[in-house]
């Protein structure tokens, strides 16, 4: 079996279809503003809400899956020992646990999707995480994958754990509830791994936070994700801060997200002419 | 009678307006509909979902594009999602158009959940024409709506499975879905 | 004499347990170091897989099994340095040069139509060697001197019987015809030569019988 399997090469049975970021950015239609405004925070009253929600728990198996995948594979890509292509025992054993933790979440998100009357592969599927679990670097593995965008499944189990108490949902409140305790130990571990590693090589540290950075402001989508009370997916600070973020870094992370939103305002505004 | 679908062509998605002629057609074939025009109003220019009838004579839905959009191919057309979302406004129609169901004037506003009871009613009638819909979808939009109660569902339950209802039936089963008055706010 | 408390034997009655053991210190750390390689490739290449097979339950039982012996592999590297401060990095190394060859066949399917494969290497063949290997050492070794090993050999043998029936179940619910039948039988097969010719997961005298060390040893004689 070779080392670093592309994207290309991940497997899916015929019921999943995938489709590249750029294809759904490529997207010449927009909401109009009231719709923008008014689509913030979900609620369970409202329809569409509950369609989205579907469609994010959707996308979060897809995610838990990928993350399963790509944690088996920084068990097998690298050799054990301390080099940039190499890997420690110890991580590769923290990556072992974290394949069993992701099962589970998958397993939760079929019985989840169940529940909500979505099937499997009902959306399409982006291989964003994957792709950010194929990095040659395992340092840069873990703040992508473990940091970044584990941090943005807390920021989401968490509204989504919000939701469903709001809705008087038992299933939706148990499931975020039970994978965003996880979760904080997945994203504490890449936070604890960045340290350990890179405690003598600054450079390998600031090349990582830089991928972090990267993949945090892609991934706060526009604005979808922020730090006000109105964003469908608010930060969550606290919960990030017993994953070994400091204050500067959620900080960092909020900024960006506001700079991802006025961005895509810009983008906008330039569209309509 | 005719059914036409505006714009004839699209530039921000890729719908075949005459496929969307063909999804009514096989609707009106189906479902029964009245021997009535019908015009579908597609609004390329936004991503959302939402489907409203808009007039009766012409019978009119005005549809955004993300409510035919097939959600694993960006912009495609989906004839499945196209006949339920349509559908089930086009039976609402057909229930406006009977006098013995007893529906207000279009432009009444509906007591609160009754546009959502209205929605099952007419997506369960959709499934027993043959058509594929997902009954724990909507149960689950019901139980947002109303509660994840018993009483909810048994509410949910006398919708899905129920024929030849009238709009006063809608209203009295939404009434009789809350558990708590609280949740009946619009 | 002490007054006060009648004498008891120091081990009770229905204690049978006695002192020797088939092992010596240094034979039960190659064991283990055997064990621990073992155990080491075997994770790996359970995790490496997920992303190669399309059967989602497939997927998420790999995911649980990966983590199963990596802990082992844990249980092993812990246990290492126990037995007389022996080097582990020295120690962890496959029970011979055919047993490491026999793993490289049994990890080598890749492609996502090998799903089959990738279980019978595994589940039909691996697994029984090492559920047969970790008897043989529980039920041999001492009681007494070695019991963390054996405890150890406990937890191990648990997850082993289970995972092994999660994998044969899988294995029959893909067979889909005869040709599958031949198509494991011939994949058993081929991993069973390796296996059977490398002597069990330690080497030569897995399940008793000379060791490697055993037959340098007659022949330095």
């Amino acid at each position: 079996m070779k080392r670093i399997l592309p994207v290309e090469e991940l497997a899916r049975d015929e019921r999943f279809v995938r489709v590249d970021l750029l294809s759904r950015m490529a997207d010449a239609r927009k909401p109009s503003d009231e719709d923008r405004k008014g689509s913030q925070a979900m609620r369970p009253d409202d329809a569409a809400s509950s369609d989205g929600a579907r469609a994010l728990m959707h996308g979060i198996f897809m995610g838990e899956i990928q993350a399963l995948e790509g944690a088996g594979r920084t068990c097998w890509d690298f050799d054990i020992g301390t080099a940039h292509d190499e890997a420690p025992f110890e991580l590769k054993l923290d990556m072992a646990r974290q394949c069993w933790d992701e099962a589970r979440h998958v397993e939760i998100s079929v019985k989840l999707n169940e529940w909500m009357g979505t099937e499997i592969g009902e959306f399409s599927e982006s291989t964003f995480l994957y792709e950010a679990a194929c990095n040659p670097d395992p340092v840069l593995r873990l703040t992508g994958v473990n940091r970044a965008l584990e941090g943005l499944a807390i920021d989401i189990f968490s509204s989504m754990r919000s939701f469903g108490q709001l809705a008087g949902d038992p299933v939706l409140e148990f499931c975020e509830d039970w994978m965003l305790a996880d979760e904080v130990t997945h994203v504490k571990m890449g936070s604890d791994w960045l340290r350990r590693i890179t405690a003598d090589d600054p450079e390998r540290r600031k090349n990582a936070l830089e991928f972090q950075k990267i993949v945090d402001k892609l991934f706060s989508l526009g604005g979808f994700r922020g730090d006000d009370d109105e964003s469908p997916i608010k930060l969550a600070r606290r919960f990030r801060e017993l994953a070994g973020f400091d204050q500067a870094e959620i900080d960092e992370i909020a900024d960006l997200a506001h700079q991802a939103l006025e961005e895509a305002e810009a983008r906008r505004a330039a569209s309509y002419g | 009678m005719s059914t036409t679908v505006t714009p004839e062509s699209f530039a921000m998605v890729d719908f075949d307006a005459a496929r969307i002629v063909d999804v009514v057609e096989h609707l009106r074939g189906r479902l029964q509909l009245p021997d009535v025009d019908i015009c579908i109003e597609v609004d390329e220019t936004t991503p959302m979902g939402r489907v409203r009838l808009a007039r009766l004579d012409p019978l009119t839905v005005r549809v955004e594009s993300g409510a035919l959009e097939d959600p694993k191919a960006p912009r495609q057309l989906s004839e499945p999602g196209a006949a339920e979302a349509l559908g089930r406004l086009l039976l609402a129609a057909a229930d406006r158009l009977d006098p013995a169901f007893g529906a207000p004037a279009l432009d009444a506003e509906l007591p609160g959940g009754v546009a959502m009871a209205w929605d099952v009613y007419g997506v369960a009638r959709l499934g027993r024409a043959g058509y594929g819909v997902s009954q724990q979808r909507r149960r689950y939009h019901f139980r947002n709506r109303f509660g994840f109660t018993d009483r909810a569902d048994r509410a949910f339950d006398r919708l899905w499975d129920g024929d030849d209802l009238r709009y006063e039936d809608l209203v009295a089963i939404a009434a009789d879905a809350v558990s708590d008055e609280s949740a009946l706010t619009t | 004499m002490a007054e006060g408390f009648e004498a008891r034997p120091a081990f009770a009655p229905w204690d049978r347990r006695e002192l020797p053991g088939a092992f010596s210190v240094e034979e039960s750390a190659r064991r283990v170091g055997a064990y621990k390689w073992i155990e080491m490739r075997l994770f790996e290449a359970l995790g490496g897989w997920i992303a190669t097979v399309p059967e989602l339950d497939v997927k998420m039982h790999f995911g649980t099994h990966c983590y199963h012996h990596a802990w082992h592999a844990e249980l092993w590297h812990k246990r290492l340095p126990e037995l007389r401060e022996m080097d582990p990095e020295r120690l962890t190394a496959p029970g011979s040069d055919l047993v490491a060859e026999a793993m490289e066949a049994i990890v080598e399917p890749q492609g996502p139509e090998l799903t089959l494969e990738k279980l019978v290497g595994v589940y039909r063949v691996l697994l029984p060697h090492k559920i047969a290997a970790y008897t043989y050492h529980l039920n041999s070794t001492s009681p007494i001197t070695d019991a963390p090993t054996i405890r150890s050999l406990g937890f191990a043998l648990q997850d082993e019987r289970s995972d092994w029936l999660d994998g044969e179940m899988l294995i029959q619910s893909l067979l889909r015809d005869a040709d599958d039948v031949e198509r494991a039988a011939a994949h058993q097969v081929k991993i069973e030569k390796l296996l059977h010719a490398a002597g069990g997961i330690a080497g030569p005298g897995s399940l008793g019988g000379p060791t490697a060390a055993d037959e340098a040893q007659e022949v330095s004689a």
